[in-house]
């Protein structure tokens, strides 16, 4: 742990730089603290509203159609307007609803979603309190939203939302064995609980990714997305707020801002899991070909490490959006059958075997360099795989976008710039048309 | 309900308004926690006093109302009146009206199917199927609009043939149609149908056995699906079949699960998309040239009689019984639907089941608002 | 060690079945999208784009019209309502040519039977209103004559499809108009009777 970059150690720096009274000590460390938090607030935020365009987008375009697309270059802008949107609406709280519960629900959520973005290490100095405990923290903070999601189950006296917050309860509460399984095993291999430590002990090659250490962490790492994805209550998992069946779960009663705050905890919560996966699996910042004490000198390297985090965790962030528009739902008890007779077990299995490979195969040597490899390979040949599937869809039914296509976006439709003015209904207010 | 224990049975109201009734059907259910104990459907949102409107419009002029009963597979309405009528008056259709009758018709099924499967796997979770079934669906849409004017109520049938003719290079389009759609079908085979998340949604789940489906009047893709091979346009042939050649698909044949479950309603609507493909492609061979009208009075008004006339709609046999008194005016039609015997048998299977399981029952049984209602 | 094989069985095809669908949704990225945002992206307005007999907003081109009302007795609802009055000099007018859109299903029985060519669908189908009085479209501002066609002779000519309907489409919160027939206009005084003129009473309103 650098201490640079410890909040302490800055407000430290502030009290000696200006030699500051206890009293005035305490108050920087308070405004030192809300601004932290504050930035991280707003960095979380940012990214939720920027996942549910991306979400409508990645839609829209797997569903053959196009998304949003008028507000801002390609839709950009549509999140900023839906928030606007939100928070305009009336504060509705229903008459038999119990008001202190139904009111404090979204806030836990989103403070057991927001709080763990504190220990998301977005580059070698830019994490808000790099804990010795991290990944316990995370596993942790991560569950108040069981009790958030119960509270609102409960207190919107509605059957339908009852059911879907028992639902949910039970399903994040079982969830969390099989992530905290991947978890631990990967903490067994870096030895420590500390996220700088984790992606300190990973290298910025894929070989060096403890994704590819050995097929056990491959399988692991699919568990681990499986498991976030549960506790996400994404789709395939999403059955507490599912639309065709429970009308909106757990959400029924909410509406306005309220249940933005669901919203955005659940896409929080993808983003959260995303970069958690990509520290645990895919090394974080960590830039190929520079070593991890290189880092602190140079803002250019930093700056790149954050660049390289951030694309693999909306990589990430890509894959939980695809799923959902790919696979159905799964049953509340299948959910929990797939939960404890297949993730539970083939976690522990690969924990298993983590350390009884940790145990004879000593890291560095030529056998774990050649494991490293084939596992990479195996994912490369999945990869492959799936790729020539894809290739083969698209070129099925012959609307395959050529590159030249692309490359000619402006002219890709004829546009006649009389049509392209005209406003729909524009023939209703003044003149009429030449016929045709 | 209050049991040894103290529990309570839960009273849920899967009400008018829920995203996935299909239309406005009402189901109250009775449930132990997950577990349902019973689920009583209500009908009768939509009741629109068809049968007695059919009793003041004219024989012509009832088409438009027919197509309405149920409005994802108009065709087959507007056919089994013009049929009725036809029998009652004696007229023949010509050839080439019948054979552009069976050209609708399964360009019909395929349309009213996509929609059937792609609310299947949008109520069980996978939005995407849908779109792409739409999107199929828009050009059969396209393809109706260019040969009679209207997307979805199209009132093509008439007493005596069709209304219009294919206009110039439809056949084409309807060719292209069809040979495009294999791949659409191969591709959302690789997309969902063997899904394991959907299969073990669908397997086991609802199962009618064939004895309670013939009981309860059950027809269509969910009696097949149950083992029991029938088909109308194969075993009481009517217009242009006799000459074509396809194959029915039964549940419980090939592949996984049991007769008479989701996922044998699913595989059967499925490939009853593909043979009405490959019947479409036949019929374009077979279409022979000639009128589309058949000769008729100035004035409809069959002599005094009664006559059934069903036909094998997508979601089963769609007849009407009608009696006419000698007038203008039909005196009594009763229509047989498909979706009131599937409805009622929901009450049949739903114990036992979960409550997410009753949606996909509701589903794969393909039940539709208008029709149960008329 | 059956369960044990069923059990591997159902991870393998698990992942083979959804990557087969992971596949095709992943595929759809690099394909066109089958819409396009209405109206700016499209190349010509909608209505241009429609097909020849597509059922859209009737439309009467009172010109062609020879008042047989063969069209309002076809519609199954009533839709249409015709009223042609005899005026002693100028013969039968037509003094109510309108068709209320709100009750109208689009059939198209009217259409089949109009022997003239004046009603006929049009491809309009943007005629939003206010209220669901102002759907009642009037197609003549005052009484108009009836066409005489001669058995053998082609009608005269129809005014361009839908043309009719946007120069006389009101504004949206426009008043709706009246329903009722047009007055037919005053009998012009004959020469040689006494000074009397008598207005005749076009209809009851």
């Amino acid at each position: 742990m650098r201490p640079d970059n410890d909040i302490r150690a800055l407000v430290g720096y502030i009290v000696e730089t200006w030699e500051l009274s206890p009293f005035w000590a305490d108050v920087a460390a308070a405004v030192v603290i809300l601004a932290v938090a504050a930035v991280v607030f707003l960095a979380v935020m940012t990214f939720a509203g920027v996942l549910t365009w991306a979400e409508r987008r990645v839609a829209g375009r797997t569903q053959s159609r196009v998304g949003p697309n008028r507000v801002g270059p390609i839709g950009f802008l549509q999140w900023v307007v839906d928030g606007v949107k939100l928070v305009l609406k009336e504060d509705f709280v229903p008459d038999a609803a119990d008001g202190p519960l139904f009111r404090l629900a979204p806030y836990l959520v989103i403070l057991g979603v927001f709080s763990a973005m504190a220990t998301v290490p977005f580059s070698q100095v830019l994490i808000a309190a790099d804990l010795d405990v991290g990944a316990l923290f995370i596993m942790a903070i991560t569950s108040l939203v069981v009790v958030g999601v119960l509270m609102s189950g409960w207190a919107s006296n509605n059957k339908w939302a009852l059911l879907g917050g028992v639902r949910s309860a039970a399903q994040i509460v079982s969830y969390e064995v099989p992530a905290a399984l991947s978890v631990m095993t990967i903490v067994l291999l870096a030895g420590s609980l500390s996220m700088q430590t984790i992606i300190g002990q990973q290298g910025g090659w894929p070989w060096e990714w403890y994704i590819f250490h050995s097929p056990f962490t491959f399988v692991l790492f699919f568990v681990f997305l499986a498991s976030s994805i549960a506790e996400g209550n994404r789709i395939p998992f999403d059955l507490p707020e599912a639309e065709s069946e429970l009308v909106a779960g757990y959400n029924t009663e909410y509406s306005g801002m309220r249940w933005a705050g669901f919203f955005l905890g659940e896409f929080a919560n993808v983003y959260v899991m995303s970069a958690i996966a990509t520290t645990l699996f895919f090394g974080g910042w960590q830039v190929p070909g520079v070593a991890a004490e290189e880092h602190g000198d140079s803002l250019l390297i930093q700056g790149l490490g954050l660049v390289i985090f951030l694309g693999k965790a909306w990589v990430g962030c890509f894959v939980v959006l695809w799923a959902r528009w790919t696979l159905p739902r799964l049953r509340v008890d299948q959910l929990m059958g797939v939960c404890y007779r297949y993730f539970i077990p083939i976690a522990f299995a690969c924990m298993l075997g983590v350390a009884l490979y940790a145990l004879v195969v000593p890291a560095g040597s030529l056998p774990d360099v050649a494991v490293h490899l084939v596992t990479m390979a195996m994912g490369a040949a999945a990869v492959v795989v799936l790729f020539r599937r894809v290739g083969h869809h698209a070129r099925s039914v012959g609307d395959r976008i050529s590159l030249a296509e692309v490359l000619q976006r402006g002219q890709r439709f004829e546009f006649d710039p009389s049509v392209q003015l005209r406003r729909y209904g524009a023939h209703r207010r003044g003149g009429a048309r030449e016929s045709r | 309900m209050t049991d040894a224990v103290g529990r309570e049975e839960i009273v849920l109201n899967m009400g008018p308004h829920h995203p996935s009734t299909h239309g406005v059907l009402r189901f109250v259910v009775y449930t132990d926690g997950e577990i349902m104990r019973k689920a009583v459907p209500e009908v009768g949102y939509l009741h629109r006093g068809i049968e007695k409107l059919a009793e003041q419009t004219t024989y012509t002029s009832f088409i438009p109302y027919a197509d309405r009963i149920n409005y994802l597979e108009a065709v087959f309405a507007s056919q089994a009146w013009a049929m009725a009528v036809e029998r009652l008056l004696g007229v023949e259709v010509p050839k080439r009206a019948e054979v552009l009758r069976v050209i609708a018709a399964e360009l019909n099924r395929i349309a009213n199917h996509c929609i059937a499967l792609g609310c299947v796997a949008m109520d069980l979770g996978a939005y995407t199927p849908f779109i792409y079934l739409l999107r199929e669906r828009e050009t059969i849409n396209d393809l109706f609009e260019e040969l009679c004017g209207a997307r979805l109520t199209f009132n093509y049938a008439r007493v005596g043939g069709v209304s219009h003719d294919a206009p110039d290079g439809w056949l084409d389009k309807v060719g292209a149609f069809v040979a495009r759609f294999d791949k659409v079908m191969a591709e959302l085979h690789a997309l969902i149908s063997e899904n394991e998340i959907l299969v073990n949604r669908m397997l086991g789940v609802g199962v009618t056995c064939a004895a309670d489906a013939v009981a309860y009047g059950l027809v269509g893709p969910n009696l097949r699906a149950a083992g029991v091979d029938w088909d109308l346009r194969r075993d009481l042939p009517y217009s242009a079949y006799p000459g074509l050649d396809f194959a029915v698909p039964v549940g419980g044949r090939d592949g996984r699960g049991v007769a008479g479950d989701c996922y044998a309603r699913w595989v059967v609507r499925e490939e009853e998309m593909r043979q009405s493909a490959r019947l479409i492609r036949q019929a374009l061979a077979a279409l022979p040239d000639g009128p589309v009208m058949g000769e008729l009075p100035k004035k409809i008004k069959p002599p005094k009689g009664e006559v059934y006339a069903a036909v094998e709609g997508a979601r089963g046999e769609l007849g009407v019984y009608l009696v006419s008194d000698g007038s203008n005016t039909p005196y009594r039609a009763k229509w047989r639907s498909s979706s009131f015997s599937a409805m009622s048998m929901i009450e049949l299977i739903s114990p036992g089941l979960m409550i997410a399981d009753l949606v996909a029952v509701i589903a794969t049984l393909d039940t539709i608002a208008p029709e149960v209602d008329r | 060690m059956g369960s044990i094989r069923e059990y591997f069985e159902t991870i393998a095809r698990s992942v083979v079945t959804l990557g087969d669908g992971f596949a095709v949704t992943l595929s759809y990225l690099f394909r066109r999208p089958n819409t396009i945002q209405y109206p700016d992206r499209s190349t010509r307005p909608v209505v241009a784009m429609l097909p020849e007999r597509s059922r859209g907003l009737i439309e009467i081109d009172v010109t062609c019209c020879t008042g047989c009302m063969l069209c309002a007795r076809a519609c199954p609802i009533d839709v249409i309502e015709v009223k042609v009055e005899k005026h002693p000099d100028l013969g039968r007018m037509i003094t109510r040519s309108a068709v209320d859109w709100s009750k109208c299903m689009f059939c198209g029985l009217c259409t089949e039977v109009c022997e003239t060519g004046a009603l006929r669908h049009s491809h309009e189908f943007e005629a939003g209103m206010a209220s669901p009085l102002s759907l009642v479209m009037d197609f003549i501002d005052e009484p108009v004559p009836i066409v005489k066609v001669k058995k053998g002779e082609p009608p005269p000519e129809r005014k361009p499809l839908g043309s009719i309907i946007r120069a006389r489409l009101p504004g949206p919160w426009d008043p709706p108009p009246e329903r009722r027939e047009k007055p037919l206009p005053p009998v012009a005084p004959k020469a040689a009777a006494p000074a009397t003129a008598e207005p005749k009473d076009g209809g009851t309103p």
